[in-house]
């Protein structure tokens, strides 16, 4: 059951196609096991529609339409995509919810289905991070980290956007509580301190776009190191 | 043509390749998605380009069109949305690359909705969207059109980013009643 979901402004940049790569990226991870957010977007879709449907035409070359038959006609011998794409190529193309861990189909693509198998990099005391090999837009950072049970992470502050979700165990900070599935879009200027509140290790994609500044004296050394 | 017609078309397309509908499709949409594609920034003849690459997507996926799902206008957007992330805004395209609505869970099943509760639907968002105050139309085409962050319309209107996103929150929160009237 997801309690934390995506705000009416992430829904409809997504639809619109106007979120930053790392962000679409994590949205996607989020509607994948989401119906409810999932079903906003294509809500927010039918306004995209809309635009469509009343923009002003523009007149196109007289001969496109017959480069397009040439172009379908050509197409014919390929096979067309497949209804059921989720079961189309094993497990690596659907995402998969199991033992209170989900992987989206998105990062099962990059890194397989198992976090055990992840090359964690160790970043400080309690926290692990694994940068991911996405094409990201300017300045932004996808990455899973991984917290161990009981593990504050330093107070920070953000100059950006940190967008979170949650694949393994929980986290809580002031705003609540978030379990697998959860998704925390930390604004700008917000401070808080996630800590993973339960006996297993949290994993989560984040999202971030700027470095995050950290609020004691000591953390601010360390930030360089740790590199987040 | 009616959105309903629209729907037929892409209907009879998916069914047998009916090649009356694909052309009666590309009349419609066509000069409007080479106006959809200009709007993004491109010259003429990318437009087109991507208007001939739609089309030739179109073609294919049509079998996956469900007009209890979407109305013909939507489905058609998705798919020039994600052609557009192809060809202008590639390190994006992975994300929206195989987003097949109608296969995945992406549109819950428990959802009660019919052809034409679809189609009402885009003809009644339409008319919202014109009666939205403009600094809010203003947003949401920036964002659809232009493909612009809420951070790049914060700054080329000169606004703080939170009221970008509280004019979002207003539109959608609008358009969303709508929505709910007509599925109710």
């Amino acid at each position: 059951m997801i309690h934390h979901h995506l705000s009416d402004e992430m829904i409809l940049a997504y639809a619109a196609g106007s979120l930053s790569a790392g962000q679409a990226m994590v949205v996607a991870c989020h509607l994948d096991i989401c119906p409810a957010c999932a079903a906003r977007v294509a809500e927010a879709e039918v306004i995209g529609g809309a635009l469509i449907a009343d923009v002003e035409e523009t007149a196109v070359s007289d001969d496109l339409f017959n480069q397009i038959l040439v172009d379908v006609d050509e197409a014919q011998s390929f096979p067309e995509p497949e209804r059921t794409g989720a079961s189309a190529s094993g497990d690596l193309s659907s995402s998969s919810y199991l033992d209170g861990r989900y992987v989206p189909r998105l990062l099962a693509n990059m890194i397989g289905d198992d976090f055990a198998a992840v090359r964690w990099r160790t970043v400080g005391p309690g926290i692990r991070q694994f940068v991911l090999p996405v094409p990201s837009s300017e300045g932004e950072k996808v990455r899973l980290l991984k917290l161990s049970p009981g593990f504050v992470t330093p107070d920070h502050s953000h100059h950006g956007s940190e967008l979170t979700l949650v694949l393994k165990g929980s986290f809580s900070d002031d705003t609540g509580r978030y379990r697998v599935g959860d998704i925390q879009d930390a604004e700008e200027d917000m401070h808080h301190q996630p800590m993973a509140d339960t006996e297993e290790d949290c994993i989560c994609l984040v999202c971030t776009d700027a470095p995050l500044e950290f609020k004691g004296v000591i953390t601010r050394l360390l930030q360089p190191i740790i590199g987040i | 043509m009616t959105a309903g017609q629209l729907s037929a078309m892409l209907v009879a397309l998916g069914e047998h390749h009916d090649r009356g509908a694909f052309r009666q499709l590309f009349d419609h949409f066509a000069p409007r998605l080479k106006s959809f594609y200009l709007k993004a920034g491109t010259n003429p003849q990318m437009a087109e380009e991507l208007v001939q690459e739609t089309f030739t997507q179109i073609w294919r996926k049509a079998h996956l069109y469900r007009p209890d799902k979407a109305a013909a206008s939507t489905w058609i957007f998705t798919i020039a949305r994600n052609q557009r992330i192809d060809r202008l805004r590639s390190e994006k395209s992975f994300v929206y690359k195989d987003e097949d609505f109608f296969a995945s869970k992406l549109v819950s099943d428990e959802e009660q909705t019919t052809e034409v509760h679809r189609n009402e639907l885009v003809e009644r968002v339409s008319k919202a969207m014109a009666l939205l105050p403009s600094n809010q139309a203003e947003i949401v085409s920036m964002a659809f059109y232009d493909e612009a962050t809420h951070a790049e319309i914060a700054q080329k209107l000169s606004l703080p980013l939170g009221t970008v996103k509280s004019r979002m929150r207003l539109a959608f929160g609008r358009l969303r009643n709508i929505l709910s009237e007509v599925e109710a």
